[in-house]
């Protein structure tokens, strides 16, 4: 099998600034990819190349096969493009602009009809007459998933979908990605950490350009980045942590406010000790768990001590 | 040229649903309503403003006749409508690119020379059916006021302005795509404007370029000697064609 989307070496280079740095990444068909990095990362850029918008300085990328650069038609009529500010005809409808956009995609007769009403019925936006001129950031955005969606695309890429919607907004744009799961391959670039928890089941991170990362959820949160024990005291927190790092399995641990995290060597023998150390040191104990990293760990671990 | 005949439909629905559809149209029926009218009253008015001053200066002012109400009609057509056409479609291409209409449309199966052909040919069927109905109307009201001499050299007239208006249309276009600014690109039209304008005075350029389609309509409805019609007409069409195949190329290599 294919896959949805293959990028070797891929380089962009703006005179002096180089925004994509040699990119290597495979998208597996029929996953939900996230594509992850903060502001400026090089996200829109590999976007705006995969859907021939711009062209790559080297390397090069596939879309089920087909060369980006030199089958930009085979490319397009195969996947749903959603920028990440979507620019519309103001004077049109919704239902209008999902016609033409349909149109353009070959959809005609009764598969065009079909496609409008369920479309826009997914996106909310049935019955809805306002021109698209005066629709809401949320409308817009659910507008261009639909809009998106109207050639039942193999890949679907949507740049930074959510990034500026309200809670309501991220929402309705999340359900409609994660209802997409089984059915299209959904490449989705973000900065936002939850919206890929929520959503992704495969992620890659990017920094400065280059791909740092390349895994599953669950692989990315436990390979090489170890559980925590987080212990909550009455008070005496600060005790607790002096006592705790002093042992001779406590490999790094902080504190935040009655809180003391702790990675272990020795997650047994963490256990075993803490519940005698906090008695013995006549503290409360409000609570011992099992912190499981989030994604966010992963990615302030990967990115952040960058510059 | 993948996408074509939906874009064109688009641009046309467009044009109907937009202020599109009154600028340059209803320049062009105002003028023809209003220049034979112009014409007639003209010579009146400047007669009553002599015998006003009372200063003894006689001016012998003819009565207007047909040719004058149609070279009104060809001067404010000529400069009004022409400056409209070029305001109104300096946005052609920047303005897609601007609103991001561009970026969402042309990553579906859609060719930017389809785009850019489809602009073209909206554009030019807008202006063709403003100067026919302008013409009808104009013709009209002359010849109820005046008489229906000259249809032809008029109609012919109105041609060389559907012509010229269609060559400032591809140039827009290019200049559109080439600047990427709806402002820039008014103003380098408006400056083509003055240039063509200042090389239809000499007389080696109006024989021989486009700069002679600028003022033939006249000469035509004066009877003039000597006129050149074949080089303006051929070179016309070929600097459109040409203009409008290197907005597609501009276009067409530019990141979005």
């Amino acid at each position: 099998m294919n896959p949805a989307i293959e990028i070797r070496g891929l380089t962009k280079v703006y005179g002096q600034t180089t925004a994509l740095g040699g990119v290597d990444l495979t998208v597996p068909e029929g996953s939900v990819f996230g594509f992850l990095g903060p502001n400026g990362a090089g996200k829109t850029t590999a976007l705006r190349i995969l859907t021939g918008m711009a062209r790559p300085t080297a390397g090069g990328a596939t879309v089920f096969g087909h060369d980006v650069v030199s089958a930009t038609n085979d490319v397009r009529s195969v996947i749903g493009y959603l920028p990440d500010v979507p620019g519309y005809y103001p004077w049109m409808t919704a239902e209008e602009f999902l016609r033409f956009a349909g149109r353009l995609h070959g959809v005609t007769g009764s598969v065009l009809d079909d496609r409008v009403a369920s479309l826009l019925d997914m996106a909310g936006l049935a019955g809805v007459k306002q021109k698209v001129g005066g629709f809401s950031r949320g409308m817009k955005q659910r507008l261009g998933v639909a809009q998106a969606l109207i050639n039942a695309p193999k890949l679907l890429m949507l740049d930074e979908p959510t990034s500026a919607l309200d809670p309501m907004g991220r929402k309705d744009v999340l359900d409609m990605i994660a209802a997409l799961r089984g059915n299209t391959t959904v490449f989705f670039s973000t900065h936002i950490l939850t919206d890929v928890e929520r959503v992704c089941d495969t992620v890659a991170i990017l920094d400065h350009g280059r791909v740092v990362r390349q895994a599953s959820m669950t692989e990315l949160k436990r390979e090489g980045h170890a559980v925590r024990l987080l212990i909550e005291v009455e008070s005496g927190a600060e005790r607790l942590l002096s006592v705790v790092a002093g042992q001779p399995w406590a490999m790094e641990c902080d504190r935040d406010g009655r809180v003391v995290r702790c990675i272990a060597t020795d997650m047994g023998a963490a256990r075993r000790a803490i519940p005698a150390i906090v008695a013995g040191e006549g503290l409360g104990l409000v609570r011992m768990i099992d912190e499981e990293p989030t994604l966010e760990d992963v990615f302030v671990e990967l990115v952040g001590g960058r510059d | 040229m993948h996408g074509f005949a939906v874009f064109l439909g688009k641009e046309l629905t467009e044009i109907v649903r937009t202020w599109r559809m009154w600028v340059v149209p209803g320049i062009v029926i105002f003028f023809g309503i209003t220049s034979p009218i112009i014409a007639e009253i003209t010579p009146g008015l400047l007669s009553n403003m002599a015998g006003a001053e009372g200063q003894g200066i006689v001016i012998e002012i003819p009565p207007a006749t047909t040719v004058d109400a149609y070279l009104q009609f060809s001067n404010n057509i000529m400069q009004i409508a022409l400056i409209a056409v070029i305001i109104g479609t300096a946005g052609a291409i920047a303005g897609e690119r601007r609103s991001g209409t561009a970026q969402l449309v042309l990553t579906k199966p859609v060719s930017r020379t389809a785009m850019v052909l489809a602009k073209a040919v909206s554009n030019w069927l807008l202006l063709f059916v403003a100067g026919a109905v302008g013409a009808a109307l104009c013709a009209g009201v002359t010849a109820v006021m005046f008489d229906t001499s000259l249809l032809a050299e008029f109609a012919a007239m109105v041609a060389l302005w559907f012509l010229l208006s269609s060559l400032f249309v591809a140039l827009m276009l290019l200049f559109s795509a080439l600047l990427g600014s709806q402002a820039g690109a008014a103003g380098a039209g408006i400056g083509a404007y003055f240039v063509l304008a200042t090389l239809s005075l000499w007389s080696a350029a109006r024989e021989y370029s486009p700069a002679g389609l600028m003022g033939l309509g006249d000469r035509i409805l004066m009877d003039q000697p000597d006129l050149s019609i074949a080089w303006p007409v051929v070179t016309g069409v070929l600097a459109t064609l040409l203009a409008v195949a290197g907005a597609a190329i501009v276009f067409k290599r530019q990141e979005l």
